[in-house]
C-alpha cells in the first residue's frame, strides 16, 4: 500500500488531474470507437487540449476553496 | 524535433539536477564529501542501471503508439502537477520554493542529529546523498526515457530519441555541477519557479501532443503544432494567473478583517 501511495504521489499526488486524464483518454477512445461518435473526429484535438485546460481550471479551484 | 527534445529534457533535468546538488552540499559541508560524494555516484549508479535495462525494454518490446499514449498521460499528469504549483506560487496562494531555505532546513536537521565534520564515511551523510541523488534522478531517468521513446519519427529511431533526451539531461546535470561548484552555494540564483512553470508548460504540451497521437489525433500542421500548444497553454496560465490573484485579494480582505474584529470580541468578552 505505502509503495502504491509512493508512486501516484511520484507521478501525479492529485485526484483531479489523475480521473480528469483519464477522462480524456477515455473520452478519444470512445470517439474512436463508437460509430456514432466518428463526426466528432474531426475535433478529437481541440476535445483534448480543452479536457486538460478544464482539468487545469477544476485543480486549482479546489485548491483556492481549500485555501478560504 | 531533436532539438525540441534536446531541450525539454535539459529543461525539466535542470530543475532535478538543483534539488539533488542542493542535498548532495548540505551533506558535503556538514558531515564530509567524502560520505556526500560516495552517496551521489552510489546513486548515479543504481540510476544507470535502472535506465539501461528499462530504457532497453521499451524499446524493444513495446509498440510506438502504446508507448506514446502511456508515455504521453504521464507527462499530461506531471506537467500538470508541475503548472498547478508554478501557478499558485505566482499568485500567491503557495510559497515559492526557496533553495536556501531548504538548504538551511536541511542543515539544521542535520546538526540536530549532532553530526560532526569528520574525514571517514559517515552512514547517515552516505543514505541523505544516496537518498536525494536517487530520487531527484529518478525523475531525470523518467524524463530521459519517455522524451526519449515518444520523440522517434521515420528519421530518428527509439534509441536514437533517448540519446537526444540523454544528451539534454547530461548537459543540464554538468551545468548544475559546473555552476554550483563555481558558486558554492545552493543555487538560489536560478529562479526555480520560472523553470518549473516552463517545464511545466513543455510538459503538459509534449504530453498532450503524444498522447494524442497514441490515441489517433492527427494534428494539424504535424509537428509545428507543438509551438502553438505550448502558446496556448501559456497564455491559459497566465489567465489563470491572473484569475486567482483576482480571487485572492478579497480573501486577503476578509483575513484581515477578521483579524480586526477579533481583538474587539476578545476586549468586549
Amino acid at each position: 500500500m505505502k509503495a502504491i501511495k509512493a508512486i501516484y504521489n511520484f507521478v501525479v499526488g492529485d485526484i483531479i488531474i489523475l480521473i480528469g486524464v483519464l477522462l480524456a483518454v477515455v473520452i478519444l477512445a470512445l470517439i474512436h470507437t463508437v460509430s456514432f461518435l466518428a463526426p466528432l473526429r474531426a475535433i478529437e484535438g481541440i476535445i483534448l487540449v480543452l479536457v486538460v485546460l478544464a482539468v487545469l481550471v477544476a485543480t486549482l479551484n479546489r485548491e483556492t476553496l481549500s485555501k478560504r | 524535433m531533436q532539438w525540441a527534445v534536446i531541450t525539454a529534457a535539459f529543461l525539466a533535468s535542470a530543475v532535478e539536477f538543483v534539488e539533488a546538488f542542493t542535498i548532495v552540499l548540505v551533506v558535503g559541508v556538514t558531515i564530509n564529501w567524502r560520505s556526500s560524494l560516495a552517496g551521489a555516484f552510489a546513486a548515479a549508479a543504481t540510476l544507470a542501471l535502472i535506465v539501461a535495462t528499462l530504457g532497453v525494454a521499451l524499446v524493444r518490446y513495446v509498440p510506438l503508439d502504446i508507448l506514446r499514449l502511456v508515455v504521453g498521460v504521464l507527462l499530461i499528469l506531471f506537467g500538470l502537477k508541475w503548472l498547478k504549483k508554478a501557478i499558485l506560487r505566482y499568485s500567491g496562494l503557495k510559497a515559492l520554493h526557496d533553495e536556501e531555505a531548504i538548504f538551511e532546513e536541511t542543515m539544521a536537521e542535520v546538526r540536530a542529529r549532532g553530526e560532526q565534520v569528520t574525514p571517514r564515511f559517515e552512514p547517515f551523510g552516505i543514505a541523505l546523498s544516496y537518498k536525494a541523488v536517487l530520487l531527484e534522478g529518478l525523475e531525470v531517468a523518467f524524463i530521459v526515457i519517455t522524451f526519449g521513446t515518444s520523440a522517434a519519427t521515420n528519421v530518428c529511431s527509439q534509441s536514437c530519441g533517448i540519446n537526444a533526451a540523454a544528451i539534454g539531461a547530461a548537459a543540464a546535470g554538468l551545468l548544475v555541477i559546473i555552476v554550483g561548484a563555481l558558486v558554492r552555494a545552493p543555487l538560489t540564483q536560478i529562479p526555480e519557479n520560472t523553470l518549473k512553470f516552463v517545464v511545466g508548460i513543455m510538459l503538459t504540451t509534449f504530453g498532450t501532443f503524444w498522447a494524442g497521437e497514441g490515441l489517433g489525433v492527427e494534428w494539424p500542421l504535424a509537428d509545428a503544432f507543438l509551438p502553438i500548444l505550448a502558446a496556448l497553454y501559456l497564455l491559459a496560465s497566465f489567465l489563470l494567473v491572473t484569475w486567482l490573484k483576482q480571487r485572492k485579494r478579497p480573501q486577503a480582505a476578509l483575513a484581515s478583517e477578521r483579524a480586526t474584529q477579533l481583538p474587539e470580541k476578545e476586549v468586549l468578552s
